[in-house]
């Protein structure tokens, strides 16, 4: 006979999903964080910097990683903002009423829009760290964290079988449940990269995607996917109340998880290497202090801080040396597990998502 | 009265004012409104228009967005899927909310218990009730655990991220906007006329069919006319509780603004409020909806 137990679980589960996850810190011991000390003079100034991020544990993490190092090393005081997306910078430049300074976004969300106008300033590399890779600069945005779209999974549904890659995913016979996927909601792209994995295309045969293989790959999965996600909190949601066996997910999301006792757990292998970006607005009032904070926060040290306070990667190889070898074991940018991902192709969606995702829409509908 | 009546000297400047005021009690019911109507004129209607432009001026002037609607397959899919929602929302509305609201004329002591039921919901955010729904809806929530509790069931049922779970989710939100319509259409109703219908033989059944229902149907006409509407516009939702392809007309605005396609979603914004505007305007020449108008006059 089973319990009758009305609903508490999933009470427990969006509590411990959405109230829960602030208090209970996916971050590592402070005793170990490594603190900047000085700077060069060229990052020193006045006034303020405005910075729109994403609120959250994500501002924690940069409030303590670089936030504050910056106010009292630049003389600069920060001002934090949520809610960063590339709509709000289209309509910030377009009326001239420019509220943010700099603004994280990604080098597909800042080139996209800056197709279509001049809508970001470029930026000043003369005082970017040179530890900063080559890879992570472009001429309108500077990346400044790794992040990962990778496959998680209820570890109590499988009776032990653990599924590691897109080929596991696709295999409802021996992974059974319902499944989640990113889907083009939010502005999002979907993730047609793990659709040709899943039909057997090598991690490096990728781009340029082969639509309408991939599309084709979906088809197989499709009835088995409930929720086409298009916010981090979703699928997280959603492996919690056990409405889902698996899905892909923002890697940070997952610490939180964890961290709340839901048997839960990543498989990094074919996961999507992403990385979010600093841009600068077209005539942001305090361009000069986003200039130098953008140097600032890609600094070895203060990046390695951040990947302190939540689980996500630096973009300065200089990095490393500051960050324990027990913490590398959750970050992307560890290099046993950053050889397992796949580095996004931004340059192939911007050039390609107009014709792509109405592709997609359509699909789905049909 | 004429207190009450003196213009606002910032509602309308001077000199438009003056032959206004030469025989001002005319324009009283003007003056009345001017204070709320340049309100919604500049912080309503001009931004509507302004957003409403970029639909024939993005990037130059151009009709090219509204044939692009022709042949796009996903616009006419999801025009149908919302359709189709609001369809049954209406529906389940009616049924579920027309005996309410004879329940709450009806009643004599319980009636303020039975509004305040009714407005409860109605005062809680709709994020809030559609979180509500996941609980309940769930794999593991409230009620698949119940039915398998009492054995009705061997399995946990897929109900939430259906589009039964929008449209369960959606009835529950618009319901008082169906009840309140026609509970105050009933009230109206003299009760001498039902005692009059018993007391020439007619039965409790042939009363309701012959008198009360007809004499309704002004409040059903506004209550239907009100859900249907606002169904149209639903995002929240169905973008939490609904199916995988419950994408309605306005998760496709919003994801064509995300994608930065603005244009385009000016365009399906003016598809969706000329759907809106189109339906009143029509619905005012059915019999029965021009008595709603009045009633609600009143």
């Amino acid at each position: 006979m089973r319990k009758y137990t009305p609903g508490r679980r999933t009470a427990l589960g969006l509590l411990s999903a959405g109230i829960a996850a602030p208090f209970i810190r996916p971050s590592f011991a402070q005793a170990a964080w490594p603190e900047q000390t000085t700077i060069p003079d060229a990052l020193k100034g006045s006034g303020e910097v405005r910075i729109a991020g994403y609120g959250g544990t994500m501002q924690e993490a940069q409030t303590k990683g670089y936030y504050e190092s910056f106010e009292k090393l630049s003389g600069i005081k920060v001002r934090p903002f949520p809610g960063a997306n590339a709509p709000k910078v289209k309509a910030m430049v377009e009326t001239g009423n420019v509220e943010w300074d700099v603004a994280q976004l990604s080098r597909g969300s800042i080139m996209n829009l800056q197709k279509t106008g001049d809508y970001f300033e470029k930026i000043d590399y003369s005082i970017v760290d040179d530890g900063v890779g080559k890879e992570y600069r472009f001429e309108y945005g500077l990346e400044m964290l790794l992040w990962a779209q990778v496959l998680a999974y209820r570890t109590d549904a499988f009776k032990g079988a653990v599924p590691t890659g897109w080929a596991d995913f696709w295999d409802t016979k021996k992974y059974p449940g319902d499944r989640a996927m990113f889907g083009t909601g939010g502005g999002g792209w979907p993730e047609m990269e793990i659709a040709l994995m899943a039909a057997g295309v090598p991690a490096d045969k990728l781009y340029p995607l082969d639509v309408d293989k991939a599309l084709a790959s979906y088809s197989k999965i499709k009835k088995d996917v409930v929720k086409w996600w298009e916010t981090g909190a979703v699928p997280i949601q959603l492996l919690t109340d056990r409405e889902v066996t698996m899905t892909t997910v923002w890697n940070g999301r997952m610490a939180a998880l964890q961290a709340a006792g839901v048997p839960a757990a990543i498989s990094w292998n074919q996961g999507l290497l992403k990385r979010d970006a600093w841009g600068i607005p077209k005539g942001a009032k305090n361009k000069d202090n986003a200039m130098k904070f953008v140097a600032f926060s890609t600094m070895a040290i203060p990046q390695a801080r951040v990947s302190l306070g939540i689980p996500y990667g630096s973009v300065n190889t200089k990095s490393d040396e500051y960050i324990p070898a027990a913490r590398q074991e959750v970050l992307p940018s560890a290099p046993a597990i950053k050889k397992q991902l796949v580095n996004y192709d931004y340059d192939w969606w911007i050039a390609n998502r107009e014709a792509v995702i109405p592709k997609f829409n359509k699909w789905l509908l049909s | 009265m004429s207190e009450i009546a003196q213009p606002s000297p910032i509602a309308v400047p001077l000199g438009a004012v003056r032959p206004l005021l030469r025989n001002w009690r005319r324009h009283v019911p003007l003056m009345l409104v001017a204070p709320l109507l340049i309100y919604m004129l500049v912080l309503y209607a001009l931004p509507v228009l302004a957003m409403l432009l970029r639909s024939l001026n993005d990037p130059t002037w151009t009709l090219s967005h509204y044939t692009a609607l022709f042949e796009d397959v996903v616009f006419a899919k999801t025009f149908w899927i919302t359709f189709n929602t609001s369809v049954i929302v209406t529906l389940g509305c009616l049924i579920l909310g027309y005996p309410v609201a004879m329940g709450l004329v009806r009643a004599k002591t319980m009636a303020p218990l039975i509004l305040v039921v009714i407005l409860l919901p109605f005062w809680t955010s709709v994020l809030v009730r559609s979180y509500a729904w996941m609980v309940l809806l769930g794999r593991h929530g409230l009620i698949n655990e119940g039915l398998l509790a009492l054995g009705m069931i061997d399995r946990p049922m897929r109900i939430l991220n259906t589009s039964l779970a929008t449209q369960i989710a959606m009835i529950h939100i618009l319901l008082p906007y169906m009840i309140l319509p026609i509970a105050n259409a009933l009230r109206q109703i003299d009760p001498s006329l039902l005692r009059a219908a018993s007391g020439l033989g007619a039965t409790p059944f042939m009363t309701f069919r012959q008198v009360i229902l007809p004499l309704s149907m002004s409040g059903v006409a506004a209550g239907t006319l009100l859900t249907f509407v606002l169904a149209l516009g639903f995002y929240i939702t169905p973008a939490m509780v609904g199916g995988p392809r419950d994408i309605t007309l306005s998760m496709l605005i919003a994801q064509e603004v995300d994608q930065l396609n603005w244009a385009y979603a000016a365009t399906l914004s003016a598809v969706l409020l000329a759907t809106a505007l189109g339906i009143l305007a029509a619905a005012r020449h059915l019999p029965g909806v021009g008595n709603a108008f009045r009633m609600s006059m009143r």
